[in-house]
C-alpha cells in the first residue's frame, strides 16, 4: 500500500507541476470571422439616433449602457448622463470590455462624431460582443438635435414637428441641470425589463 | 440472522480515490454547467418557499427572502434544489450498496448522550445555516468548489471553517471523543 | 468547448436532469467515502479520522489541476465559469460561525443530506437546524444588511488578488495537501492507538 501511495504522490506532483508548462489558450475562438465582420460593418442597424438615446435616458431605460470613447479629459468636461468613459485605446483591455456583453444590456458607443465610436464598434464586434450600437452623429449631432433643435419650416410634414417637439422637451430635460454627466457610475442593472423596441433609425438625423 | 457483526468496520471507498472522483466531478460540473455544485442554497430555497407559503406578504417585504422569490415559478424550481435532491438519492444508493441503510439511529461520542447530541446537532445546524448566508455557501459550494475554481472568497471560507473548527474543537471534545 | 450549457452546446432544458445526475454522483461519493457519519466528519478535528482532509483536499487539488488542463486542452473556457464572489469581512465571519457549527453539529449541509438518506437522526436534526438558522438570518437581515454587502471585491480569483499565476496555487496546494496526507496518517495511527474504542 505504501508503494502505491508514493507512486500516486509523485504522479500528483508531476501533474501539478505540469500546469506551469501548459500555455494559456488565447480567446481566438471567440473572434468573428472577417466575412461576417464585413457583412456587419455594412449594415446600418448598428446605428441609433440621438432621439432614441434621448428617449432611453429620459425613460431611465435600465438596459442602456452609454460608453463615451473619447479621451478622459474630454469626458470630464462634458458627457451624456450616466455615461461610462472607455477611451478608444482602452477597448482592448479587459477592464475596457467590462461594460460589454452584459446580459440584456445594450451598449451604445458615442464620441464627438462617428469616427471613434464606429472604430470602437468594429473592434468590439470583432471580439465577439453583441448588442452594441453607435450613436449616429455623436455628440455633435446631440447638440444639434437635442440641445439646439432646429425648428422645421412650415412646409415640413407633421412628423417633423412631432420630432421637434420631442427634441425641445428633451433638450429642456437635459439642460435643466441634467446635461452635466451625473456621478452615478456604472449601472449594472440586472432587471429584466420590456425589450427595447427597434425603432427605425429614420426620423431626423444630421 | 445478522450477516454482519454490529461492530464490523463499514466498507468505505479509499478516501484518496473518493477525493479524485469528487475533484473530477467538480471539473465535469463546471464543464457542463459553468457553475459548481453546492448544498446550502437548497435549504435557503426551502426556507424562502416555506415563508412565502405561510406569509407571502412578509416574505415579499423581507429584503433577504424577497430576492429569491422568482416572479413566475416556485423558489424550489432551481438548479441547486434538484441537485440536492440528487444528493439524497446518491446517498441512498451508496447506503444500499454498502449496506448502511439501517433503522433510524443517532450517532454520538462515547461520553455523551443521544439527546445531548441531538440538541447540539440542531444548534450546530442553526449556526452553520446562519453562517452560510454570510459565507455565500457552505463547505461544498464555497469552500470546495470556490477553492477549486481559484476564487479568493472560496479559499477564505475554506480556511475559516477548518481553522475555526480546529480552534474550538477542544471545547466540544466531549461530544465526539 | 465548455462550459456546455452557457455556450448553448446543450440546451438549458437539460439543466435540471443534469443537476439531479450530478447530485446523485456527489451524494454517492460522499456517502461511499464515509461522510454520512458525523463521527467520521468530526474526526478531522481530533485526529482520529482524517477522511475529511483526505477527500476534501484531494478533491480541491484534483479539481484545480483538472481545470487548468481542461483550459489548456481547450475543453473549458475558464473565463466563462462562475467564480464565487468575495465579500471579505462577511465571509470571514460566516466561515468562523460555520466552523463552530461544524464542530457542534458534526455535519455540513451536503453530508447531512447523505446521512439523512441512510437513516441518521442527528443529521435530520442538523438539517432542521440549518433551516432554523437560515430563517433567523433572513428575519434579522435588516439589522446587518449593510454589513452583509460590505467588503465586496467582486468575483476575484487568487490570481486577481495576488498577481500570482494559477499554476503556482495548484502546485502549492498540491504540495501542502500531499504533505498533510503523509503527516496526518502518522497522527491518525498514534491517536487511534490511544483511543481503544473508536467504533464506526
Amino acid at each position: 500500500m505504501n508503494k502505491n501511495y508514493i507512486f500516486l504522490t509523485v504522479l500528483m506532483l508531476l501533474l501539478a507541476l505540469g500546469t506551469f508548462f501548459v500555455p494559456k489558450k488565447q480567446l481566438v475562438s471567440h473572434e468573428v470571422k472577417p466575412e461576417k465582420l464585413l457583412l456587419d460593418i455594412t449594415q446600418p442597424s448598428r446605428y441609433v439616433t440621438t432621439d432614441q438615446v434621448a428617449k432611453m435616458i429620459i425613460e431611465h431605460d435600465p438596459t442602456l449602457e452609454l460608453i463615451d470613447v473619447r479621451p478622459a479629459d474630454e469626458y470630464d468636461k462634458f458627457s451624456l448622463p450616466d455615461a461610462v468613459n472607455v477611451p478608444l485605446k482602452d477597448i482592448l483591455t479587459p477592464e475596457g470590455q467590462d461594460n460589454l456583453g452584459i446580459e440584456d444590456m445594450n451598449a451604445v458607443f458615442f464620441s464627438n462624431d462617428d469616427i471613434m465610436s464606429d472604430q470602437a464598434w468594429v473592434i468590439s464586434t470583432r471580439l465577439g460582443y453583441k448588442n452594441i450600437y453607435v450613436m449616429k452623429g455623436g455628440l455633435n449631432c446631440w447638440i444639434e438635435t437635442i440641445i439646439n433643435p432646429v425648428e422645421p419650416p412650415e412646409t415640413a410634414p407633421k412628423t417633423a414637428f412631432e420630432t421637434y417637439q420631442f427634441r425641445k422637451a428633451a433638450g429642456m430635460y437635459f439642460t435643466g441641470g441634467n446635461s452635466i454627466k451625473t456621478d452615478t457610475g456604472v449601472k449594472k442593472a440586472k432587471i429584466k425589463v420590456r425589450r427595447k423596441k427597434k425603432e427605425k433609425a429614420a426620423s431626423g438625423g444630421c | 440472522m445478522n450477516k454482519h457483526k454490529i461492530n464490523e468496520k463499514p466498507h468505505y471507498l479509499n478516501p484518496y480515490f473518493g477525493g479524485v472522483l469528487l475533484g473530477l466531478l467538480v471539473v465535469v460540473t463546471f464543464y457542463i454547467t459553468g457553475r459548481g455544485l453546492g448544498a446550502s442554497g437548497s435549504v435557503k430555497s426551502t426556507v424562502v418557499t416555506t415563508v412565502n407559503a405561510i406569509a407571502p406578504q412578509h416574505a415579499e417585504n423581507n429584503p433577504y427572502f424577497s430576492k429569491y422569490i422568482p416572479k413566475d415559478k416556485s423558489p424550489m424550481n432551481n438548479w441547486l434544489v434538484y441537485e440536492s435532491f440528487g444528493i439524497l438519492i446518491g446517498g441512498l444508493l451508496s447506503g444500499v450498496i454498502y449496506g448502511r441503510i439501517k433503522k433510524f439511529r443517532i450517532e454520538h461520542g462515547k461520553h455523551t448522550t443521544s439527546s445531548k447530541r441531538l440538541i447540539f446537532a440542531v444548534l450546530g445546524g442553526a449556526l452553520f445555516g446562519f453562517g452560510s448566508q454570510f459565507g455565500r455557501g457552505c463547505t461544498s459550494g464555497a469552500a470546495l468548489v470556490g477553492s477549486a475554481s481559484f476564487s479568493f472568497g472560496g479559499v477564505i471560507v475554506m480556511l475559516g471553517i477548518f481553522g475555526t473548527g480546529y480552534a474550538v474543537a477542544y471545547f466540544f471534545r466531549k461530544l465526539w471523543i | 468547448m465548455g462550459p456546455l450549457i452557457p455556450n448553448e452546446i446543450i440546451t438549458g432544458d437539460w439543466n435540471f436532469v443534469i443537476a439531479i445526475l450530478i447530485g446523485i454522483a456527489f451524494g454517492f461519493l460522499l456517502e461511499a467515502s464515509g461522510f454520512s457519519s458525523s463521527r467520521n466528519l468530526a474526526g478531522v478535528f481530533y485526529g482520529y479520522n482524517f477522511v475529511v482532509l483526505r477527500v476534501f483536499f484531494t478533491a480541491v487539488i484534483v479539481a484545480m489541476v483538472g481545470l487548468l488542463y481542461f483550459d489548456y486542452f481547450g475543453w473549458l473556457d475558464l473565463s466563462k465559469i462562475f467564480i464565487l464572489p468575495t465579500y471579505l469581512s462577511p465571509m470571514i465571519l460566516g466561515s468562523v460561525i460555520m466552523g463552530i457549527g461544524f464542530v457542534m453539529g458534526g455535519f455540513c449541509p451536503g453530508t447531512s443530506f447523505t446521512a439523512i438518506a441512510i437513516g441518521k437522526m442527528d443529521a435530520l436534526f442538523f438539517a432542521i437546524g440549518l433551516f432554523i438558522g437560515i430563517f433567523i438570518f433572513g428575519e434579522s437581515f435588516p439589522l446587518f444588511k449593510d454589513y452583509y454587502y460590505s467588503g465586496s471585491m467582486g468575483n476575484v480569483t487568487l490570481t486577481d488578488v495576488t498577481g500570482i499565476a494559477a499554476p503556482w496555487f495548484a502546485f502549492g496546494f498540491t504540495v501542502i495537501a500531499l504533505a498533510a496526507f503523509w503527516v496526518s496518517a502518522e497522527i491518525e495511527k498514534k491517536v487511534r492507538k490511544n483511543t481503544k474504542e473508536y467504533k464506526f
